[in-house]
């Protein structure tokens, strides 16, 4: 019997250092291993001791391409430790600023990070010789993104504004007219993208995840909702603890997250999709179908579509709740620290982001727990590696090194956020 | 940042708090308020892709950067991408997906680049997060600024009798 080793040491166009093991045994895949060696950052420790007020600006340094799902979650915890709840205009100023986020980090994946897989191209730069336009539509897309985030944010990376109660300064209505027209020629664009990436060979794989995703009794989920999944979980986010747990694995620097009764499961914008479909507009739904999809998605490489078709929902939402904005009088409501435990959970692009922190009763944080959505995907990117390279294993080992590079591009994985990542290795006996 | 007719645009990279990758930060600060009429000068960090869209319009662009150590902290290089590309060490110095150098080559497929780029990269030492600037990096602040200026010039004066 042969065993053959396939590396990969590093994962190119993915965020941070991490690296695939897989081994082949006649002819058959026994371990599909992704290595994340990118060393822990300890930011739960380093939490410890230090205000509330501080948290919204440290958290967001644990990513530089989704800033506000860490805001999001901190301050949704201080709020619910301290009894406050943020509704109105300060809510839907929120929910503007996350689809920011949502539009400036899937629109960088879906063009310039995974579309040239399906091309044929070695990256965005050799793409955009032949696909010039769809490249100039998605950094204009992208760059909207970028603008929402410094309208609301203070600044498009790490963004400043945000606050426990709401935000340090809001914008008038007139403050709003120049950032709609670009998002506006940016929703065109985008509805244009989920057609050209509907257009591309998908590979043919159905996996039979349990999707996880946040569900909200009226919205298409992002920073508000119940836990619920494809089989039997539909809890509070304060109940997070009950159903999943982190637990060490020694090839990774990253925790892994499963279902204590279960395993793997799935969060992201599948997930997100398969159980929210009917929370979607019906022009977007209308929009997906045409786009091949239908009410779940369960073939990860389609990804890229749904991915797409968020885009639309993000630019249409925030256009929606900017024709609806008024000015609040107060750019946040006044909290009163007390002494407890706070949870936050919001959906960031890459899927459920889940903070817990406890609190003293001046608001000092006495402990920080933060499950970051790239480590709740490793089983599931581990699961989909072996299921992609099963059928292959007796092909060269650069085929399966570069469907399986795909394959874990469909997560967008956020390794500095999981390192909490890619090098590809086959072995094979 | 861009004045309304094309010009140059002086675009400091880098982040202060990483020690020696503050140093476009520090010469955008001794430009400030020096730049000639129709110069524009922007400090960037973190997302190069967005620079595509900072330097789209401009007539030529400067590009003031930090670079990994190859002979010593302090070295200067000036780089004409008309005459040769970024070398591997400058143009991949990025810890994202996209360095500067990625940014140049997707610009110029799309036909977003300015026709003339300048790129001043300042070798480092430590780019640990908190340090501050180490002793031959803080010094060359001041006389890069000055070189910059002259080289602002005469992009210019290029650009109006193009």
């Amino acid at each position: 019997m042969t065993t053959k080793t396939i590396k990969v040491d590093y994962l190119a166009r993915v965020e941070g250092e991490g690296a695939l093991d897989l081994h082949i045994e006649g002819g058959k895949v026994t371990t599909a291993n992704l290595r994340i060696f990118e060393p822990p950052r300890f930011f739960e420790a380093f939490l410890q001791g230090r205000g509330y007020t501080e948290l919204p600006d440290i958290v967001a340094r644990i990513c530089g391409i989704c800033p506000v799902a860490y805001q999001m979650g901190a301050v949704q915890a201080v709020e619910n430790a301290f009894g406050v709840t943020v509704e109105g205009q300060l809510r839907a100023l929120r929910r503007i600023l996350y689809c920011g986020e949502w539009i400036e980090s899937h629109g960088l994946h879906v063009v310039m990070l995974h579309a040239p897989d399906f091309l044929g191209y070695p990256d965005a730069i050799r793409m955009a010789e032949k696909h010039g336009d769809a490249v100039r539509a998605g950094l204009a897309i992208k760059k909207a993104g970028n603008g929402l985030m410094t309208f609301l944010g203070g600044r498009e990376i790490h963004p400043v504004n945000v606050r426990p109660g709401g935000f340090y300064r809001v914008p008038s209505r007139a403050e709003f007219v120049p950032i709609t027209e670009e998002l506006k020629r940016a929703r065109d664009l985008a509805v244009d993208q989920v057609r050209w990436v509907s257009t591309f060979p998908f590979p043919d794989l159905e996996q039979d995840y349990e999707f996880v995703a946040m569900r909200h009794p009226g919205e298409y989920p992002i920073e508000q909702g119940r836990l619920v999944s494809s089989r039997d979980i539909d809890i509070d986010i304060a109940d997070y603890e009950t159903e999943f747990e982190e637990r060490h694995v020694a090839h990774s620097t990253a925790l892994h997250s499963v279902l204590k009764r279960r395993g793997a499961y799935l969060v992201g914008p599948l997930a997100r999709y398969s159980l929210n479909f009917d929370r979607l507009p019906e022009a977007i739904q209308s929009l997906a179908r045409e786009a091949g999809l239908g009410p779940v998605c369960r073939n990860p490489f389609r990804s890229i579509v749904v991915r797409a078709l968020e885009i639309v929902y993000a630019l249409e939402e925030a256009l929606r709740l900017i024709a609806q904005y008024e000015q609040p009088e107060h750019a946040s409501v006044p909290l009163e620290p007390r002494e407890g435990t706070g949870f936050g959970c919001t959906e960031a692009p890459r899927g459920i982001c889940w903070h817990r922190y406890d609190f003293e009763a001046d608001g000092t944080i006495r402990k920080a727990q933060i499950v970051p959505p790239t480590s709740q995907n490793q089983p599931s990117i581990e699961a989909d590696l072996a299921a992609v390279a099963a059928p292959i294993a007796n092909e060269p080992d650069d085929v399966i090194r570069d469907l399986c590079e795909q394959a874990i591009r469909n997560y967008d994985p956020c390794i500095s956020c999981s390192a909490h990542f890619l090098n590809l290795s086959v072995h094979r006996s | 940042m861009k004045s309304a007719r094309a010009g140059v645009l002086v675009l400091c990279i880098g982040n202060p708090d990483r020690g020696d990758d503050g140093f476009g930060p520090a010469v955008a600060n001794a430009l400030d308020g020096r730049l000639p009429p129709d110069a524009a000068l922007a400090t960037r960090s973190g997302d190069m892709l967005s620079l595509i869209e900072d330097w789209k319009g401009f007539d030529a662009l400067v590009c003031v950067d930090a670079a990994a150590q190859m002979t010593g902290p302090g070295t200067l290089h000036r780089i004409d991408l008309a005459e040769r590309d970024l070398p591997g060490g400058l143009g991949a110095v990025s810890s994202h997906a996209f360095g500067l150098g990625e940014a140049v080559a997707l610009a110029r497929t799309l036909g977003l680049a300015p026709p003339a780029i300048i790129v001043y990269a300042l070798e480092g030492e430590s780019f640990e997060s908190g340090a501050t600037m180490s002793a031959n990096v803080a010094a060359a602040v001041a006389p890069v600024a000055e070189q910059i200026l002259i080289e602002t010039a005469r992009l210019q004066e290029t650009a109006n009798h193009a």
